[in-house]
């Protein structure tokens, strides 16, 4: 059963078209990934599910519901752009949050967050006291405080050092195991490949890609040769068969050019250098990002 | 309705429980009765410095009298009796001759004022007990700095009058004894209209209706509605706009509605200003029962009127003004906003003075029935001695519940419009747009 249902919504500022005849089903109890370059509609995509921003056209269903007009029930939301009441308590501020909610035990379930994420100490301090990292986790908490059956995160991991990172993603996990759908959108390819049942591109307001990362890279089938050499990306210039390099320092991606047959441009590889590793794949999510996002596709290797 | 509550107990706890509170709880009554005070208290302290006019005198008799009467006053007016001190300054009065090149006399006689050398100079005129037709010679002319507000000019007029009436009166051959009773003046006293006695029956004068009364209760009343709203709708322009501008806005509109947030705003901002004109009002009352002879009478009928406009002011402006903070980005955007938006409440203010002179005409009643002045309007009128139709005060609800109904819905759907977007703070036609497609 899919918990989120955009069927062919538009959104238009002006004369720019933020978001164009969307379709997106999202199934329940899965990780959603939605990833796009900036200013693609993703943020626009996420305020009309929560109901911010009403489409101009197309229809929005959330828990099989139509949404237009209604109130979003059990979501949490944290924005992209997020802000905390600088001068309330951290635990008054959480509870505030949760009384919204309609949780109960407030003052127990403040308490276990609190704990949870390491906080127990900064309590009683004002929120204009906490580090960003900190402030960053109470803005997870008050979003998920009431376990909701959806969470969708705008942006969740921006300025987080990974020992925070890592703590937000156990816990996204956990609420997955307890039941919630989650939602989130990512700058980060990795993230999104390790963490989503689903992904979702956009760019320029259209769908680009939607499903699981295996039924993606299908889509661009085994056209990557990830290689380590001595030489590095000096023995990987004026290559026959190649159709971009991306270099990421002690090993380099190629794209093939379409047909192009890998045994041969292995052993162009090895007439110029020793080869260390070779492995023949499907395009990372962020080579498959960069092909769509880029401008033009165009020859220059990095 | 659950939520709004909510959010309406953050907004009050966050405002109640600043220190910024406290002290313009405090403040506000000082800086409100200060300028009374002060005009009480600077009253008595008269500038007992003497004063030396110089008198050219063409009518060759006003001048010697101004002399002659100075020194009387001199030495029976200015002493107190009781404490024997000196209570005004002295009036020393001199005649001096007129010059040749007069404009160059009064030249000189200008820089003697300004060196503080003498207070000023009189120039009375050849025609003042006679008037011809020219008028230049009939007239009393008295050079000072600040001539005009000094109550010693008031004092010339009063005496030259006095010789000259009297000049006039036995120049036609009247004794001036007789003629007295001529000049004797009759004042119209004020008082209230007559009523009866709920407890005996009886008919009862009314109280000598005084001017403190008909001036201070309203001008009370008026500045308490007035501080009130600036103290609850008008911040809300400045922290929608924050709520804003530090982000907090979309993380809140993840729980509840906008209509809700902008609600909980206003309604939070009514609490806080129902708490401090309950605090304001019930210490005034108390105060008040604790004095034996008022100069007025304790306005009880108006005190509920006074909390119902409150109410329809803090809705109807706090929406307005809660809309508008949400189409600003920054502080800039709030500031260049904020004068316009604030029209509706100054110029009732504006209006005070000739509402309370006459709070009986066309003027004031129609001006009074216009929603956004009812609260303020129509309380100053119910609040001065005269009684004011109930046709009007209830004719004025019904306005200003139309009005504020609309407020609320159209500020709203600003607010809804509005509170996520940024870039550049939408205009006028575009609110409108806002209003018009929701």
């Amino acid at each position: 059963m899919n918990i989120i249902e955009l069927e062919g919504i538009t959104k238009t500022y002006g004369t720019h078209k933020a978001v164009d005849d969307l379709t997106l089903h999202v199934p329940k109890g899965s990780i959603y990934g939605f990833i796009g370059p900036n200013g693609s509609g993703k943020t626009t995509t996420i305020r009309m599910i929560m109901n911010i921003l009403y489409p101009d056209n197309g229809n929005i269903k959330v828990n099989g519901k139509e949404l237009i007009g209604s109130q979003l029930g059990n979501v949490g939301y944290l924005p992209e752009e997020r802000g905390l009441y600088s001068k309330m308590k951290v635990k008054d501020l959480i509870k505030f949050y949760g009384e919204l909610k309609g949780v109960k035990n407030l003052d127990a379930e403040a308490d276990n967050w609190l704990k949870k994420f390491d906080l127990t100490k900064w309590g009683d301090k004002k929120v204009e006291a906490l580090s960003k990292g900190m402030s960053q986790k109470v803005q997870f908490i008050i979003t998920v405080i009431d376990y909701p059956d959806l969470i969708i995160l705008d942006e969740p991991f921006s300025g987080l050092d990974p020992v925070n990172a890592e703590i937000i993603k156990e816990e996204i996990l956990k609420l997955r195991d307890k039941g919630s759908t989650i939602i989130f959108s990512t700058h980060d390819m990795s993230v999104a490949e390790r963490m989503c049942d689903y992904i979702f591109m956009i760019h320029k307001g259209q769908k680009v890609l939607d499903g699981t990362l295996a039924s993606i890279q299908e889509k661009f089938g085994e056209d990557t040769l990830r290689v380590q050499t001595e030489l590095g990306m000096s023995a990987l210039e004026d290559l026959r068969g190649v159709e971009r390099v991306n270099d990421f320092g002690a090993i380099q991606e190629i794209r093939m050019e379409p047909h192009a047959d890998s045994q041969e441009v292995l052993s162009s590889i090895m007439s110029k250098t020793k080869v260390i590793k070779f492995e023949l794949t499907s395009p990372s999510l962020n080579d498959i990002f960069i092909r769509i996002a880029r401008p033009e596709n165009t020859e220059d290797h990095e | 309705m659950n939520k709004v509550w909510i959010l309406v107990k953050r907004e009050y706890k966050a405002a109640v429980r600043t220190k910024g509170f406290i002290v313009s709880l405090v403040l506000l009554p000082i800086m409100m009765g200060g300028g009374f005070a002060a005009y009480v208290l600077l009253e008595d302290k008269v500038d007992l410095k003497d004063k030396t006019v110089l008198v050219i005198d063409e009518s060759q008799s006003v001048g010697d009298y101004l002399v002659k009467t100075a020194e009387y006053r001199n030495a029976n007016e200015i002493i107190d009796e009781e404490s024997g001190e000196k209570n005004g300054p002295a009036f020393l009065f001199k005649v001096i001759d007129k010059e040749s090149d007069f404009e160059a006399q009064k030249l000189a006689l200008s820089e003697r004022v300004r060196d503080k050398e003498i207070h000023g100079f009189v120039h009375i005129g050849p025609d003042v007990i006679n008037p011809g037709t020219d008028s230049d010679k009939t007239r009393i002319i008295y050079y000072a700095e600040n001539s005009a507000m000094g109550n010693i000019r008031r004092w010339i007029a009063n005496k030259s009058n006095d010789l000259i009436r009297q000049t006039r009166i036995s120049e036609k051959g009247l004794d001036e004894a007789e003629v007295h009773s001529l000049f004797a003046f009759v004042d119209a006293e004020g008082m209230g209209l007559v009523s009866v006695d709920s407890k005996t029956g009886d008919v009862v004068d009314a109280k000598r209706s005084n001017e403190l009364e008909s001036f201070l209760v309203p001008y009370i009343m008026m500045l308490l509605i007035f501080m009130m709203i600036m103290m609850s709708a008008i911040p809300l322009l400045q922290a929608v706009m924050e709520e804003k501008s530090y982000r907090i806005a979309e993380v809140l509109l993840g729980s509840v509605t906008p209509w809700q947030f902008m609600l909980g705003k206003v309604l939070g901002g009514l609490a806080v200003s129902l708490t401090t004109a309950g605090i304001y009002i019930g210490g005034m009352f108390l105060t008040m029962s604790q004095m034996d002879d008022l100069p007025f009478t304790i306005p009880y009928d108006v005190l509920p009127w006074f909390f119902v406009y409150l109410i329809f002011a803090v809705v109807m402006y706090g929406s307005v003004m809660a809309s508008l903070g949400s189409t600003c980005n920054d502080s800039k955007d709030a500031q260049n906003i904020q004068f316009p938006a604030m029209l509706p409440i100054l110029i009732p203010m504006f209006l005070m003075m000739p509402l309370i002179q006459n709070p009986m005409s066309s003027f004031a009643t129609w001006v009074s029935l216009f929603p956004p002045f009812t609260p303020m309007l129509m309380l100053v009128r119910q609040s001065t001695p005269v009684e004011i139709p109930m046709w009007q005060p209830i004719l004025g609800v019904v306005g200003m519940l139309i009005f504020t109904i609309l407020a609320v819905w159209a500020g709203g759907r600003i607010f809804r419009s509005s509170i996520i977007m940024v870039g550049k703070r939408p205009k006028f036609g575009t609110m409108i747009k806002y209003i018009i497609k929701g």
